[in-house]
This record gives structure tokens, sequence and C-alpha cells, in this order.
């Protein structure tokens, strides 16, 4: 890690307060070489070691996924991490389990996106000229979309015909009717789009459309168009342990669908709930007012020459 | 939770008449076979006119008491999409129309917000310069009990241990918990307060403090402090609206608590849900973007 990465990386968490905060910190000196954060295969591989598990159910029924989940994530590149990029951001595994190589399927045109969105984040480079800079991570300004909201915690609810997620991080909820009422018409285009949700046996399936495509997959700028239809499948697997997968079908940005997988976990249980015994609040949901204290950052973005990210609109066959 | 026919239902009113005016006494002669007749009319206007007194001084003072669906856990259902049809956004007093303000009686019960004086000329202030000074102008979280007023439906999902609030207004949620916890110790600045709620029969009382100071209660200026403490009643009164009575209490602005009431309307509209309004989103694009 070089001194201007090391920069870069200061400068990047100090705009990122409301984004950097309660991640694990690692030290690059015990990190062994050559080793990867589990992603998407080596948690498909530990899911298939599991024991079959009988999902609770509800008394309306439905298999019961409620609770306090974990996010899924780090939040960088969701491709893979290749290298020390700070001390929240050891190298990772790919966190998309198809394709098998762990790559996203873009076009042409919008890897060449991908890479201009990158390039103009400055993190290789770090300047403080503005021309070097294209867009930052939309997410700092306090917005989630699908599927990046997973990436967070969430607390489940289920009602009879209701499926409601709320996160902490930035008060983002999605409620997610079961009855397969009509969207709204593909004019309406929302951060977090319209999801419609059903069970499938054990698994619940929230199909979402009506994207705006104006958040990223990850912090690295992989992207997805407003027109993708995402398809999330949530499982109970094991008492405290929901599998998390995301296909997104795009077309207009990919070759082929693809699917993200990950585990999430149920918090309070395993690492980081020591407190919560003595704690009555550790269960609890405090506000996370987000945009309410960003005002300094977003001066600092804009004065750095970094654009409002607009989705890009594919060429034209 | 979309709209749901609720099975509630208006409670049997009483007819049974307790008391009103004794009949005069009819003059003995014409309580014969043939007086009989008028004497038994005569009674029956009199039982009829203190029936119906009786129910118009009942609808006087109070609605019909209303007993709403309970959940399985026997908690009243106020689940739903909910939104105000008055405009205490505006202004939370009576005023009249002007450009872009329909005008509107107010919620504040007597009409009058008790400031100090010195709290009074600060809500001038703040009116003048709304255009800057009002925190809805930074698309800030609006507090309480202004985002119950805002024009936008929100939606309430109940869950044993807490009343989650969650309105379209900037995707804001409002955890109300009743696990038992007090208000965590210490003054702590929160845009939406801390919310603790109980059931009081069919109502749901919440009690909220730990707000900052950079909220207001509506468009007009109106403010408090951060001694904020807000008590908000929600009380089902037919299967489509709750009576929504809110205390406020703020020693640093005000010379006593007082009272606002206003009506919740249950959105029943075909394919009624909650969409987004991402305020600082579209404000902070339009910042970015305009040249």
């Amino acid at each position: 890690m070089n001194d201007r990465s090391n920069i870069g990386a200061a400068v990047l968490i100090l705009l990122l307060p409301a984004v950097a905060g309660a991640q694990a910190i690692f030290n690059p000196k015990d990190w062994p070489e050559g080793k990867r954060g589990p992603g998407a295969h080596t948690w498909m591989a530990e899911r298939a070691k599991l024991p079959s598990f009988t999902v609770p159910r509800t008394k309306d029924g439905q298999p019961d996924l409620q609770g306090r989940w974990g996010g899924t994530w780090s939040g960088d590149d969701i491709e893979e991490i290749p290298k020390f990029l700070d001390v929240t951001t050891p190298p990772w595994e790919s966190w998309v389990s198809d394709p098998s190589d762990g790559k996203l399927p873009y076009q042409p045109w919008a890897l060449a996106e991908r890479v201009a969105h990158r390039e103009g984040l400055g993190r290789e480079v770090w300047s403080k000229d503005p021309t070097q800079h294209l867009y930052y991570d939309p997410q700092a300004f306090c917005m989630k979309s699908v599927p990046r909201y997973s990436q967070r915690g969430y607390e489940l609810v289920q009602t009879a015909d209701t499926v409601v997620m709320m996160l902490n991080w930035g008060h983002i909820y999605r409620i997610i009717p079961l009855d397969n009422a009509p969207r709204p018409s593909p004019a309406v285009r929302m951060w977090m789009g319209s999801a419609r949700g059903h069970f499938e046996g054990d698994t619940l399936v929230i199909e979402t459309t009506n994207l705006n495509g104006k958040m990223w997959l990850d912090s690295a700028g992989n992207f997805i168009g407003p027109n993708a239809k995402v398809t999330e499948r949530i499982r109970l697997v094991s008492p405290n342990l929901l599998d998390y997968q995301a296909t997104i079908e795009d077309p207009e940005t990919f070759t082929r669908p693809f699917t993200l997988s990950a585990p999430q976990r149920r918090q309070g249980t395993g690492g980081g709930g020591a407190n919560a015994a003595r704690d009555p609040y550790a269960a609890e949901s405090w506000e996370h007012a987000c945009h309410e204290g960003n005002g300094e950052h977003e001066e600092q973005i804009k004065d750095l020459g970094f654009k409002w990210y607009l989705p890009p609109v594919p060429p034209r066959k | 939770m979309r709209h749901e026919e609720h099975e509630g239902r208006l409670a049997t009113t009483n007819t049974k008449v307790t008391k009103g005016r004794t009949p005069r006494k009819l003059p003995p002669k014409l309580i014969g076979f043939r007086g009989v007749l008028p004497f038994v009319i005569f009674v029956a206007f009199v039982a009829i006119d203190v029936f119906v007194f009786s129910v118009a001084a009942r609808a006087q003072n109070a609605p019909p008491p209303y007993t709403p669906p309970k959940l399985a856990n026997g908690q009243p259902d106020i689940q739903g999409i909910w939104q105000v049809l008055d405009t205490a956004a505006w202004d939370l007093q009576d005023h009249g129309a002007s450009l872009g303000v329909p005008a509107g009686r107010g919620v504040v019960v007597g009409n009058e917000i008790p400031y100090k004086p010195e709290a009074l000329a600060r809500k001038k202030e703040n009116d003048a310069k709304r255009a800057t000074l009002d925190p809805e102008s930074k698309c800030y979280l609006s507090g309480v009990p202004r985002i119950t007023f805002m024009p936008f439906p929100f939606q309430i999902v109940q869950q044993p241990d807490k009343v989650n609030i969650l309105y379209e207004y900037n995707h804001t949620i409002r955890q109300i918990y009743m696990n038992g916890n007090p208000h965590p110790s210490g003054h702590i600045d929160w845009w939406m307060g801390d919310s603790r709620g109980r059931w009081e029969g069919n109502t749901l009382v919440v009690d909220s403090v730990d707000f900052g100071e950079e909220t207001w209660f509506d468009r007009a200026g109106n403010y408090h402090s951060d001694e904020l403490h807000v008590v908000e009643r929600y009380t089902p009164i037919t299967p489509y609206h709750m009576r929504y009575e809110v205390t406020i209490e703020d020693p640093k602005v005000f010379t006593r608590p007082w009272n606002m009431s206003a009506i919740l309307y249950r959105r029943i509209d075909p394919n009624v849900e909650l969409l987004e309004y991402e305020c600082y989103a579209y404000q902070l694009e339009d910042q970015f973007t305009k040249k």
C-alpha cells in the first residue's frame, strides 16, 4: 500500500462517515498472503454442507423469516477486491455466484462505462484536480436501492399480506405486498423500485422493477440499468442464517442474467452480540439520520468536481 | 399491508331510556276506555322525545364507541395506510389562503399556541424567513408531530412489542417501542425523537422526548426547543378514521402545555400503496446538475 493510496483511502473515509461506520477493521500485517475474505463461492460451499432444517412458520402459515438480520457484502467491489484498499476493505472473493468466474457479464459498452466510473472515482491516483473526477458513489448521498440495501442489516417483519424490511441505515425501508397487486406504470421510477413478493415453499421471492438506475451495486462503480428486474430469493437455512440471492436480468446492460449470493446472520448471534444480554436497548433500532449531517460532505464532493450520477443510455442497436 | 376490509362494527346504540321527563298526570275523567289511545300516543311521543334527546346529547359529547378489530395478540389493529386531510402542514392554526396555501381551520384546540413573549417573536421571524429557515426547505426529517401532518400517506405496521410507522415522505421510519424499556437516559438529539408506546383501551398512546432544536411544527414557523415532550393519542373511531390527539409540552418555549386534535383517514383508493418522495435526492440532483 503506497502513500498516495493511503491518502486516497483517508480522504474517502473522511467523505463517507455515514457509509464507513460500524465496519470491521483488518490489519494488513495480520492478513496472510493470498487470503481472500469469504464471498459467494465460499458461502455456497458452506450452505451445501448445512444439515436439513425445518423452517418455522408464522401463524399465517408463512415461513417465519422475521428478525434483525446482518448485512451481506462489505460494499466495495462486488466482483472481487484483489488487494487491501484500506483497513475496512481487505482482499475479498466475488459476491457473484453465477457466472462462476465471479465477473459481472457486462456488454462491452457497459464494461467501458464501469471502467470509466472506477477511474473517475480517483481511487488509485487520488487527486484534488476536479477534472480527474467523474461520479461519486451515489450512496454517499444517503440513498439506497435494490439489491444494494441488503448490504446493510435490516429488520424483517411479516404480516398476513406484506413483508416489511426496515434498515437502520438511513431509515430506508421496503414494503413488499404479497398479493401481486398491479404495479405502477413504468413511468413511475423509484430508488427502491416497485416490489412484489410471494413464497415458493420456504423461499421468499421478491421481484423488483420500476427502478431508477441511479444507484450503483457497490462503491466501485458496478451498476445496473433502470430497466433491470431484480429477483431476490431469501430462505432461512438454519435458525440464525438467511441465504440471500439476487438475480438481475438487464439485457440492455448485460449479456446474460447474473446472481449474487451471500449469507445474512441474525443480529445478536455469533460475534458482536456480547453486549446484548446486558444492554436492554441492544435490540432497538435507533435513529440513523444521514442527510441531515451530510451537507459538508455533499459540498466537498461537489468541490472535487464529481457529477451527479445518472444512468448511462445504452447505445442503439 | 394493503387495505383490508375491517370487520369492525359500530357498537349497538343503547336504546333503553333510563331517565327522562315524567309524563304529567292526566285528569282521571279522560282515562276511560275511549281515552286510553290518546294517552298511549302521548306516552309514546314522550318516550321518542327522550330517546332522541338522549342520543343527540351523546353525539355532542363523544362519538359512539367503536370497537376496532383485534390482532391475534389482543392489541387493537390499526394497521393500514393513513393520511390527514387538513392543512396543518401549512399552518397548525386557522389561516386564510394565499398563493399555494389552501385556507384551513387549524388543529390547535382553542386555536391559541401559548408562546412565551420572546418565543412568539421568534415564531414570527421564522414565518417571515420561512423560505430559507424552514428545515423542510433542506429536506430534513420532519420531526413530530409535523411528519403526521405532511400531505403524504403513511403506513402502520404492528409488532407485539413495537409499532412501526413508515412514512412516504423522505422514507421516514418511526419505531415506537412497547418492550418495557423507558426512554434511554440522558438527552439525545434526535430528529424524530425517542418514542415509547402503550395501549390505553383502544388508544395507542405514544410518549416522545429526545428531540433536537432543528425541527419545526409547520410551514408557518411554529417551533419548539430540545425540551419538547410530545404525547400522541391514536384512537380508531370508525374502520376508516382515527382521532389523532397531541399534547405539546416545552417549558422553554410555551407558558403551558397545549393540544392538537385532528383526524387520520384510512386510504382505501384502489391500488393505494406507499410510493416514494425522496426530497433530498431530488434536491441534490437539482443542485448538482443545474448549470
